[in-house]
């Protein structure tokens, strides 16, 4: 069932209690979609971009080039049922089959596009794929696949590529105070560089009125979707994990117009404000469970919740890695390059000191302790994809440490981003039903230690 | 056949993990005589075994042999072999002896799946699955336990079938699983050997795809005998295949071909001190004939 | 200086099959060790300050038993079974250990190690950025700056520029002597086996770095002098992957008919090729270390700040010098190996073997689990590879 779909008018009970303000965010996706497509057959040059926290989107936009987010694209593979035929032709060009479901999909695209269909794009790609890209922006953050397999498809495309810098996150080196002058300095003598390579290969200016402008909406972005999370943590649960991945590319990379964004959020706000006057919940059956997911969705099956839902399973918060941070105060820098590496830098350290109450030395451990108290979880839904193992090779260590500081259990569903062979729903769903009782018995154990969830 | 010189002859052992074979060629590398067999636990008894009862088929003597190549997951256990050559290069020279113009080989075992890449009879590339019984005959197996099916009645019954059913699990427990739920469903039991098959091809031709598949394509191994397979290999390549009359003795006839190979290059160099004058009449024939 | 009774190849022998009985010799005598993980810590700064750098390698031949609590089984298996042999209290000789973000996972090795793992209460993470742009090499210089002044606290006295310059001008003797080393295996057939050569190189990560320059002033002098016949391997190989620590390995592939002659990884020529150049300062290692080291997990952004692109051109500027040791050690074939789960080479697999065979250069490509059990389907295949090289 494509994620794409306009909601279907039926009798029957709606397992997951949709926002209605989560429709026209995923809207704006689609119509970027669309108009990069017609921008790009008009002759407009079309830039592939991989999620960069911020400090590559907003230049690119504010030059108004025409952008594309082949991670982003690959999760529409996954959903819409479409990503084998891309997987299959990226394990046949020799590239290894444990890679990120992310990368196959888009090197199979590559080869198919460039190598079996004479630089046309292939047929059976969904919302008319993705036209030939003029410039390849790689992104080391987050993992090493992000600009390897870009590096990668330079067997395809002849296209210019910059790999975007910026320090490791999730450090506690990384998150000491003194250093932030140091980072912000690398990043902005990178971008200084990056940007004047754009003046350079497309012919024009950076407009920096623009990029301020933009710069200034994302943080109203930001600013929203943070109080919109902080509304999450109310009982029962108002927004459901399944919204918030439907409506995040638009606060995650900018996707669409940025003015239609803010005002979609504001009123996802406003939506959010009023469940939670209300109690209403995400889900349409009574919350049994409050369930944290980590961390990437299993894009091809996301149906899937609406069966957990049916069992009062409350996904309340998600991949802590999708949320933008409250954003920093940019009012008294006055250099947009200086404005934007703040930006993104408050994302990769500033989430972290915040979280050191428990002692532990991994920050992305105390990042999800942080949020099971917040949000007061029964339990946790930890997902390790095959295929990516920046995402999943933590969550053994948060599942130790959530079972012993706060007697939170974990449920262990292997499983990929793209590739749903790997996933097995009915083995979930048999084991989820036991869970409950595990989930029941910790209840006990909390409370009989003083906790009040 | 028979002329002046002594008869004399050279052999392959191929000792696989489920299957022994033995083959006996003369100087002209044409087939004196095989034999196939369940290897079992005990290689090197087996390979004794194999060697007695390939001589007595092809009518020959030990000391006919002039010289005897092992090759296969058991070639180390095969004390009286003069040399051990990996089952990827034998099977690729038995091949090309049957098909000389053969580009891409395909070999499916009971536990392991071959690509082979050859040039003008030669190996040149290869890609192997042993880790993953999806794409090995024991995916088979497996698919006609839980049938309660003989595997040749299997490929017969999947003949019938021009819809096959999409098998989607990577691994064999799975499948089964699948497999249950589509009968419970009602899907045509012959839909189902079909899909079945497919599952197996699909996961084979994948590999294959990585060294890019020329034709002509020669399919082997035990599993190439059952028409449902061959049927399902031909539908996913999309191009026809050729099936040896034997195709489980390619690696065993591979294997003799080689030692005919090897025990002429001694000759040449000097270095072979058994038969030598009889290998040598043997070696002068051999190229007179000009082959 | 050396005490053992042990000299050149025997001796190396000996380091390889306890790695940490020196260490724990030095320490008993006063000596701070520091572990470090993979190429990027600048060991000439642990040297400097008079402290001993060890580096921490896994374990084939241990089955990983006590690591499922800490991560999940699809990530590199040889930083897995560090984070196992650590809580299994086998570094417990070492005061420190250093890691750096070489990649994801060996990254947080070092965060596992300090919630996981007690020995080595000092611990410090090197940021490495990803790729060599100038501002890169900027901010790589300040985190060496920021290691040491960690370093310095540990030891009670600041780094000196002289103590510095001495400590570079070491390991760059060392990194001198390795590559004497290697030129006696161009000969056909090489002086010294590929088995050899490792038991030298892994000694050399666990020795104090004049102890190591000895043991090869040793061992060059001892395989100079042989006189080996010419034997018939039919094939010369060059090794190209990461972390490649274990004899059997090697073994395996020379029982299988070959001499492997070079390698590209980083227990050898990519450890051991470049120098840190003068004026050893931190710049110059930063320069060393981020630039000169040629490992796949650095960008290294050939056609940088171009408007135009060649795929052919950016792989003869990244493997050029694989071109080069090919032509130098007359090498027939490269193997090409890796570790299941490894992002950083698996990528680079199918353009490296493009670019083999542009030149005509046969390759094949294996991958293990890093365990010995996981050798023996190999042999087929490089048994294979062998006999297609006749």
């Amino acid at each position: 069932m494509s994620e794409t779909a306009t909601p279907a008018k039926t009798d029957q009970k709606r397992a997951i209690n949709r926002l209605k303000s989560m429709y026209p965010l995923r809207n704006v996706v689609q119509q970027d979609y669309i108009d990069t497509l017609k921008a790009s057959n008009e002759g407009k040059p079309t830039v592939w971009s991989m999620l960069n926290y911020w400090e590559g989107d907003l230049p690119l936009k504010a030059m108004g080039l025409n952008i594309v987010y082949p991670e982003n694209y690959a999760t529409l593979l996954a959903s819409s049922g479409a990503a084998e035929p891309f997987l299959d032709a990226s394990d046949s060009d020799g590239f290894p089959t444990h890679m990120c479901g992310y990368g196959r999909s888009t090197i199979g695209y590559s080869y198919r596009m460039m190598k079996e269909n004479g630089g046309k794009i292939p047929p059976d790609a969904p919302l008319g794929g993705m036209a030939k890209p003029a410039l390849l922006l790689g992104s080391g953050i987050i993992c090493d696949a992000r600009f390897k397999w870009f590096q990668s498809l330079a067997r395809y495309f002849d296209a210019p590529e910059w790999c975007l810098e910026m320090p490791m996150m999730a450090t506690y080196e990384g998150s000491e105070p003194e250093l932030e002058d140091y980072q912000v300095k690398f990043l902005v003598k990178e971008l200084k560089d990056f940007i004047a390579f754009l003046e350079k290969l497309f012919k024009q200016k950076m407009d920096w009125a623009k990029l301020e402008e933009l710069i200034d909406l994302a943080v109203k972005i930001h600013e929203t979707t943070y109080k919109i999370t902080e509304l999450r943590q109310a009982i029962p649960g108002p927004m459901h994990a399944t919204d918030f991945w439907s409506s995040m590319p638009p606060s995650l990379f900018f996707a669409g117009d940025m003015k239609v964004a803010l005002k979609c959020y504001q009123d996802m706000l406003s939506e959010v404000q009023e469940r939670v006057k209300n109690k209403e919940s995400g889900i349409n059956y009574p919350e049994r469970y409050r369930l944290i997911f980590a961390e990437l969705p299993p894009w091809h099956s996301l149906k899937f919740f609406d069966k957990l839902a049916e069992m009062g399973w409350n996904f309340v918060f998600e991949s802590f890695g999708y949320h933008a941070p409250k954003p920093p105060d940019l009012s008294k820098y006055s250099d947009p390059c200086e404005k934007l590496a703040r930006l993104s830098r408050n994302f990769m350290f500033n989430v972290f000191p915040e979280a050191k109450a428990d002692n532990i030395q991994n920050p992305i451990v105390e990042t999800y302790l942080k949020i099971a108290r917040g949000f007061k979880a029964d339990g946790f839904f930890m997902h390790p994809l095959i295929s990516c193992r920046a995402a999943s090779c933590s969550l053994r260590t948060v599942q130790h440490w959530e079972q012993e500081k706060l007697d939170i259990p974990s449920l262990w569903v292997e499983g990929d981003i793209i590739d749903k062979r790997v996933f097995n729903p009915q083995e979930v769903l048999a084991r989820a039903e036991a869970f409950e009782q595990t989930m029941d018995h910790y209840r006990k154990v909390r409370k009989s230690k003083g906790l009040d969830w | 056949m028979e002329n002046a010189t002594p008869a004399l002859f050279f052999a392959g052992i191929d000792i696989g993990s489920t299957m022994s074979k033995a083959v006996v060629v003369d100087a002209q590398g044409t087939l004196r005589g095989y034999v196939v067999g369940p290897t079992g636990a005990e290689h090197r008894r087996r390979a004794n075994k194999v060697m007695e009862d390939v001589l007595l088929k092809a009518e020959v003597t030990l000391d006919q042999v002039a010289y005897i190549i092992s090759t296969g997951y058991g070639r180390v256990n095969v004390p009286f072999a003069d040399k051990q050559v990996t089952e990827l290069t034998c099977h690729a020279k038995g091949v090309a002896s049957l098909f000389p113009e053969v580009r891409t080989a395909i070999d499916i075992g009971g536990q392991d799946a071959k690509v082979l890449k050859i040039k003008n009879g030669r190996l040149t590339d290869f890609l192997t699955n042993d880790k993953c019984a999806a794409g090995t005959g024991r995916f088979l197996e497996v698919a006609a336990e839980t049938l309660g099916l003989g595997l040749n009645e299997m490929g017969q019954i999947s003949l019938q079938s021009d819809t096959p059913v999409k098998i989607n699990s990577l691994c064999t427990i799975f499948a089964q699983q699948e497999i249950i739920s589509r009968l419970s469903e009602g899907q045509p039991l012959t839909d189902i050997l079909a899909g079945v098959y497919i599952a197996v091809t699909t996961r084979v031709v994948k590999l294959a795809r990585q060294l890019k598949v020329e034709p002509p394509v020669v399919f082997t191994g035990g599993v190439a005998k059952n028409s449902g397979m061959v049927k399902a290999m031909e539908i996913v390549l999309g191009i026809p295949v050729l099936v040896p009359e034997e195709p489980l003795i390619t690696g065993a006839l591979g294997a003799a071909i080689l030692a005919r190979d090897e025990a002429f290059k001694l000759v040449q160099d000097g270095d072979y001190k058994m038969h030598k004058k009889q290998l040598s009449e043997a070696y002068i024939e051999f190229t007179e004939k000009g082959r | 200086m050396v005490t053992a009774t042990t000299k050149g190849l025997s001796r190396a022998h000996e380091v390889y099959a306890d790695r940490g009985r020196r260490m724990r010799e030095l320490r008993k005598a006063g000596k701070k060790i520091i572990g470090y993980i993979c190429l990027y810590p600048p060991i000439e700064i642990i040297t400097a300050m008079g402290m001993v750098p060890f580096r921490i390698f896994g374990d084939m031949s241990e089955p990983i038993t006590a690591a499922d609590q800490v991560s999940t089984t699809v990530v590199c298996p040889f930083l897995r079974s560090i984070i196992d042999l650590g809580i299994k209290g086998k570094f417990d000789f070492l005061d420190g250990a250093v890691g750096a973000h070489t990649c994801d996972i060996g990254m947080t090795t070092i965060i596992a190690w300090r919630d996981y793992i007690k020995d080595a209460p000092f611990t410090h993470l090197i940021d490495v950025p990803h790729t060599d742009h100038a501002p890169a090499v900027d901010y790589f210089e300040g985190q060496i700056n920021f290691f040491k002044k960690h370093i310095e606290e540990l030891a009670g006295e600041k780094l000196s520029e002289d103590k510095l310059k001495k400590a570079c001008e070491l390991h760059n003797k060392q990194r001198k002597l390795v590559r004497e080393l290697y030129d006696l295996r161009k000969s056909d057939p090489p002086k010294l086996t590929s088995m050899e050569n490792l038991e030298v190189m892994v000694s050399l990560f666990s020795l104090p770095v004049e102890e190591g320059n000895e043991l090869l002033e040793e061992v060059i002098k001892d395989v100079k002098e042989r006189n080996i016949k010419p034997g018939k391997k039919k094939a010369r190989l060059m090794v190209w992957g990461p972390v490649f620590d274990n004899t059997s390995l090697y073994e395996l592939i020379e029982s299988a008919g070959a001499d492997v002659v070079v390698d590209d990884t980083c227990v050898g020529t990519r450890a051991f090729w470049a120098d840190v150049k003068a004026p050893y300062n931190l710049h110059a290692l930063a320069q060393r270390y981020l630039v000169d080291i040629k490992c796949p997990r650095t960008y290294r952004d050939t056609q940088h700040q171009e408007t135009e692109r060649n795929y052919d051109k950016d792989l003869d500027s990244r493997f050029n010098y694989i071109k080069k040791a090919v032509a130098d050690w007359h090498v027939n074939g490269v193997i090409l190996q890796s570790v299941k789960y490894c992002d950083t080479h698996g990528y680079e697999v199918p353009n490296l073997r493009h670019y083999l065979d542009t030149l005509g250069i046969p390759s094949i490509y294996i991958e293990h689990d890093y365990s010995e059990r996981s050798l023996a389907p190999i042999k087929t295949r490089v048994e294979a590879f062998v006999e297609t090289l006749d």
